[in-house]
């Protein structure tokens, strides 16, 4: 506790007290900050670390530093045309979830009822039951597990500097994780392969076993992706379980196992309406899944109201000020109404309601439409950051931009450095870039160099003219001069935007090219058209 | 350009595992997942093939691996895990700059996967049909044979590439804009590329021997003896095919791809043992396969193990051999040994209870799977 002590008194990255940084938490994130401290306490794995992360927090001096003084912008860019590459990460993300959360829901959906089947002795609901089980091993362990690779494939394409944070953070939490997906596999198929062939007690130890696995790895996982909405202590202290056990970890643990639940019940409401026409059966199902779908419903109002209190500022001030995540804030409220609204209305007070498909493909449409929103605002709030504090949306760590702007953006990255040295080799003196020789280049020059700006500073978050938030209609007819300003003080135009990191030649390189790409003013307005 | 300013060599967050941790983690989760890999590499082909041309047995062998198959990809997916986790642990600054360059080839894996493996779910429960199988389920075999043979190409693509730094930047200038890569590149003018590809084909071919000779024996009791017999000899055969294509694309691999200091790495004094192990390896179940067609009656179910253990032998080698290979070819531009770390203690003993708990949990589950009786009899009805 000597260690917990230090903690109390040392300051969080937003120059809080770490103890008091959620002044707006509640006691639950409270508890849970303390058991980190006072359980896990970091104490082990600090004295076990090197010497360089030894220090107590309060001695070090904010903000962290992640790389040497030789660094430079790390990995080559991938320019996917419109969409932006790590829109590719929020497709498959989105599907991902949808299965993953289903493989957690279903999973201990199977459990309890095939239990409860057997207890009752219900011949016909062992038989439904054996039936979701042959679905539910066909999609989730296909779709999940492949989507879920496919997860890894896109971070490390699209988002490397991140996702080397990450792994370099958490691989003990991935293969920890990784550990209960062989056991949700092996445990899976023994469940539905050996149906009829092992003992009731063995069956049932296999389907909990699944179930249980599953949620566990929906706990690290939640715990992992909470990390990028609230990295605790772990930039001043690069302790494992300060990262895990961050305030986000607990809001997102109940609010992601609420939804299993509640996805889960939706994914049999739907399986059992196309499947049973047996009315006394489907009457049964129905009864039995409700009870955790509104059990689900409640922890996703919980956790919900626990990640929103957690939240950071920055994040909370995004979900107030960014028309987008207003809409989705809204639709995500709406479709949550709509699907209790219609939990109640359904099965609650109709009784047999979903034994039609119609209802029950429109439980599942909304919770689905419910789900990709409340995934993409979770994304979306962290803006400017990738992993908040820690790496921005353009590929760096917050610490570089000082010594980029130095240094220059061009001369600081790998791959925008080896553009310059193979198209404008005179630009290079000294094994430098001297950004002054590309300013005199010809006007055709200024602007491809400053689409290699754009492509690495930029298109993170942005396509060009036309896509996912292009800049050349946002910047619609404005002057060079109206560019130049945003660019040379982007942060303080936009909170979410992360701060230029590049010197005055290369602000102006960058102008060159988003004055190329702005659209021209839309015709016809007034008043200009009186001018005219 | 010096392709060594290509590589991010100053992340200053430490290797979270002791490297040796990382290596044998990366080895024995790359050997782990062979073993299945290997399987639907070259196993599904082998399972159309025999379907079309085969003998009676031949084509019951086929049933019989097609109708195991989505079983093996599950675990062939799930292991694969491991090394792809530990490879972006400890090769992140080449791993990604190569991925990123060939980035819809290497999503692409993804796009292959699914389908491919929704076709042998397709084919296997059309084997309920019999020789009457739909066309169009046969033909979702044929289709997940040739998608997992493509993406067998990309992964010896990704994986090339990583140790191809020197023909990143030529690659990258031919298919970029404003310097961002467009993903389209592939490492076809690498010459190392054709023979790994080729390679692991081979290999691929001797594991679905011994797999043959290892079903025939534990789980095809229900078969005749003929099958039994067959599938004795038919596995030779196929290991026979296998070990010769291994030693040809190896040769090519070798002799006709490494470079000068690498073939004095590998053949000096200090890896000469490995290196000679790993390519006779093979030859180890090729004789025990070979002693046992000689052999009347079908093969024992001790020399079946040992068939499969000395496999997993040869492929654990070749696992080794690999990472050593792919360690001297990168050093230049890379090195793992010289990388700063920050070994987190306590994650890893959790990791490492957990494992040996999920390992005994496991062990638990398969071995009241051995004790059902061969029947089935059920005791849940």
């Amino acid at each position: 506790m000597i260690f917990g002590t230090r903690l109390r008194h040392s300051r969080g990255l937003d120059g809080l007290p770490v103890g008091s940084v959620a002044t707006h938490s509640n006691h639950i994130s409270r508890w849970f900050i303390d058991l980190r401290r006072g359980i896990f306490g970091c104490r082990w794995a600090f004295d076990l670390a090197p010497k360089r992360f030894v220090a107590p927090v309060h001695e070090i001096n904010l903000p962290v530093r992640f790389h040497t003084e030789n660094d430079s912008m790390h990995y080559p860019w991938w320019y996917v045309p419109q969409l932006t590459a790590p829109m590719l990460i929020a497709a498959i993300s989105v599907i991902h979830v949808l299965i993953s959360h289903y493989a957690v829901g279903g999973g201990l959906f199977l459990a309890v009822e095939t239990t409860h089947a057997y207890r009752i002795g219900n011949r016909d609901y062992l038989a439904y039951l054996k039936r979701h089980a042959r679905f539910f091993v066909l999609f989730t362990i296909v779709m999940g597990a492949i989507t879920g690779v496919g997860i890894w494939w896109t971070i490390g394409l699209a988002s490397p500097l991140a996702t080397q944070v990450l792994i370099r953070t958490f691989v003990f939490g991935w293969a920890i994780e990784y550990v209960f997906f062989l056991l949700e596999i092996v445990s899976a198929f023994v469940f539905y392969y050996y149906w009829d062939r092992l003992p009731q007690k063995v069956h049932l130890a296999a389907v909990w076993i699944y179930g249980l696995s599953a949620w566990a790895s929906l706990v690290i996982i939640a715990a992992i992706t909470a990390f990028m909405l609230d990295p605790g202590t772990w930039p001043v202290n690069h302790c494992f379980w300060a990262a895990l056990l961050n305030r986000q970890s607990l809001p997102q643990i109940i609010a992601r196992t609420g939804g299993a639940l509640l996805l889960g019940s939706l994914y049999v409401y739907l399986h059992a309406a196309i499947t049973v026409r047996d009315q006394k059966l489907h009457g049964l199902i129905e009864s039995r899944a409700t009870r955790p779908a509104l059990a689900g419903a409640v922890m996703i109002a919980a956790g919900g109201a626990l990640w929103f209190l957690n939240l950071p500022a920055s994040a909370q001030a995004a979900l107030l000020a960014a028309p987008v995540l207003n809409v989705f804030m809204g639709l995500l409220f709406a479709v949550t109404g709509i699907v209790c609204f219609l939990l109640i209305l359904g099965p609650c007070l109709n009784p047999g309601w979903t034994s039609g498909p119609g209802f029950a493909v429109s439980l599942l449409f909304f919770g689905i439409i419910g789900f990709s929103t409340s995934e993409f605002i979770r994304e979306a709030v962290r803006k400017p950051y990738i992993l908040y504090n820690v790496v921005l949306g353009n590929q760096i760590f917050p610490d570089e931009v000082a010594r980029f702007r130095e240094k220059g953006y061009l001369q600081s990255g790998i791959w925008t450095r080896a553009f310059v040295a193979k198209h404008h080799p005179d630009a290079i003196v000294n094994g430098r870039i001297d950004t002054k020789r590309l300013l005199v280049l010809p006007r055709e020059k200024r602007v491809e160099l400053g689409g290699v700006i754009f492509q690495h500073h930029c298109n993170d978050c942005h396509a060009i003219r036309l896509g996912y938030a292009p800049v050349g209609p946002l910047v619609q007819g404005w002057s060079p001069q109206m560019i130049r300003s945003l660019v040379n003080d982007l942060e303080h135009t936009r909170f979410t935007m992360p701060p230029w990191s590049g010197n005055g030649d290369e602000a102006e390189l960058l102008t060159d090219y988003l004055t190329s790409i702005a659209l021209d003013r839309p015709a016809g307005m007034l008043p200009e058209r009186i001018r005219k | 350009m010096d392709p060594r300013t290509l590589i991010d060599t100053n992340f200053s967050i430490g290797l979270p595992a002791p490297i040796w941790f990382i290596e044998l983690f990366k080895a024995l989760g790359f050997t782990l997942h062979e073993v299945p890999m290997n399987l639907w590499y070259a196993g599904i082909l082998l399972a159309m093939l025999l379907h079309v041309f085969g003998s009676e047995h031949g084509r019951r062998f086929s049933a019989r691996l097609m109708a195991q198959m989505p079983i093996i990809i599950a675990l062939g997916v799930n292991f694969g895990i491991v090394p792809l986790l530990f490879i972006q642990v400890g090769f992140a600054p080449l791993f990604y700059p190569a991925t990123i360059l060939m980035s819809w080839f290497w999503i692409a894996v993804i796009g292959l996967m699914i389908p491919a493996y929704y076709g042998v779910y397709l084919y296997a429960f059309g084997l309920v049909e019999g020789p009457s199988m739909a066309v169009w389920k046969r033909t979702a075999g044929w289709i997940s044979a040739l998608f997992f043979l493509a993406m067998g190409f990309l992964f010896a693509n990704a994986l090339s590439l990583m140790e191809n730094v020197g023909g990143w930047m030529e690659l990258w200038a031919g298919h970029s804009v404003h310097g961002a890569a467009l993903g389209t590149a592939l490492n076809v003018a690498d010459p190392r590329l054709w023979p790994r590809w080729l390679l692991m084909f081979g290999l691929a071919l001797t594991t679905t021997g011994a797999w043959l000779a290892l079903d025939s024996s534990w789980f095809a009791r229900c078969e005749s003896l003929e099958y039994r017999v067959w599938a004795k000899r038919f596995a030779w055969r196929v290991y026979t095919v296998g070990v010769a294509w291994f030693l040809l694309a190896g040769s090519w691999y070798v002799f006709g791809t490494w470079s000068e200091e690498l073939k004095q790495e590998m053949f000096g004094r200090s890896w000469i043992a490995l290196t000679g192990l790993t390519i006779m390896a093979p030859l180890g179940p090729w004789f025990l396969l070979l002693a046992a067609s000689r052999q009347e009656g079908e093969i024992s179910q001790t020399r079946a193990a040992f068939i499969g253990l000395a496999q997993f032998a040869v492929l654990g080698l070749n696992a080794v051999s690999r990472q050593l290979v792919q360690h001297l070819t990168v050093r230049p531009y890379y090195d793992l040994t010289l990388q700063p770390t920050a070994v987190q203690w306590s994650p890893l003993v959790v990791f490492l209870i957990t494992f040996v708990l999920g390992l005994a949990v496991i062990g638990w589950l398969i071995r009241e799977l051995v004790r059902l009786p061969a029947e089935g009899k059920s005791e849940t009805a």
